[in-house]
């Protein structure tokens, strides 16, 4: 498709390349949009909160509602369901997670803001990074070094050879795979939804341009456009809800004594 | 993803669900990535070029025995 309209009058087709946002100040690449909306959404989720916090009521308004809808679903549903009675301690990272991850996904539908700051890969690096960290310190800490690497390398209840083949894919489980696809499914999934919208929105308002055959299809392209938007929404929360769980998945198994 | 429940217990088997769910992916990620690995290189270093299907059916067969080890016996 993009080949054949290239030859009217230059489609060109999003690519990685719309990823690459030039520096706002300068050529400095510390000051990149989706750095000001990493902090944005800090600003943005402080706020909120503490607004949301501030006045507290029995009778609760909407906005505290909400607020507190959101913090009892990370404290109930992920932390206390997932890790057990400990879960207090880990409630404040998880919900950090999530809001932040969910405020940066959502910016990438949100109009003038629209790009998903998790599409570029080195935020996910950094926050599946704290998770690593995390939870192989509390599974230090809670079961002493040695024993926790006892425990993943050597499942018990298999014969001593065994273990040449099996130690290799545990380690790389715990070490490298872990956080690997913890950070790469988050950066996939926004860097891909985003192409998609761009892609049929970019390439509905092309068609618009064209001769009147064109314009004539041009509306189903942003139909789909606006369909994909809202099905970009619930990817977007899905995923901040994905990277949270699995987060709390992985503290449990560092707190559980066996498997 | 399992469809959730307002029942609390059911919700917590749809996580414990979703748990095995991600890490059976790790595992066989992790099997395939592993011994494919290891296969390739002794190839590179042998000059040969069967060993990384050695290594790859080795690291699969390996990773759905350990999926069994964790998730099957009880």
């Amino acid at each position: 498709m993009g080949v054949y309209l290239a030859s009217e009058d230059g489609f060109k087709p999003p690519s990685t390349a719309d990823f690459n946002l030039p520096p706002v100040f300068g050529d400095n690449p510390f000051t990149t949009k989706p750095v000001f909306l990493a902090f944005f959404s800090v600003i943005l989720i402080s706020v909120f909160f503490i607004l949301s916090a501030r006045k507290a009521a029995i009778v609760p308004s909407k906005f505290q509602f909400a607020g507190e809808s959101i913090y009892s679903f990370v404290r109930n549903d992920l932390a206390r369901d997932v890790i057990g009675h400990e879960f207090m301690r880990f409630v404040p990272y998880l919900f950090t997670l999530f809001t932040f991850i969910l405020t940066n996904n959502l910016f990438g539908i949100i109009p003038f803001l629209q790009f998903p700051t998790m599409s570029r890969v080195s935020f996910p690096y950094v926050l599946a990074l704290f998770t690593f960290v995390i939870f192989h310190y509390v599974a230090i800490k809670h079961k002493g070094l040695i024993a926790y690497l006892k425990e993943i390398m050597f499942m018990p209840g298999v014969p001593k050879p065994v273990y040449i083949l099996l130690t290799p894919i545990e380690i790389a489980t715990y070490f490298l795979v872990r956080p690997l696809t913890l950070s790469l499914r988050l950066f996939a999934n926004m860097f891909a939804g985003h192409l998609l919208l761009l892609v049929f929105i970019l390439g509905g308002e092309h068609l618009l341009q064209g001769v009147i055959g064109l314009k004539l299809v041009s509306p189903f392209a942003f139909a789909f456009g606006i369909a994909l938007t809202f099905f970009e929404f619930m990817v977007q929360c899905l995923q901040a809800y994905i990277f949270t769980l699995l987060t709390a998945l992985y503290i449990a198994g560092a707190l559980a004594d066996e498997h | 993803m399992s469809k959730k429940n307002p029942n609390s217990g059911d919700q917590n088997n749809s996580k414990n669900e979703e748990n095995a769910l991600w890490s059976i992916v790790g595992y066989l990620l992790s099997g395939l990535v592993i011994w494919g690995g290891i296969g390739w290189g002794v190839d590179n270093w042998l000059d040969t070029s069967y060993f990384v299907l050695v290594g790859l059916l080795l690291g699969a067969g390996a990773s759905i025995y350990l999926v069994w080890l964790r998730f099957g016996r009880d």
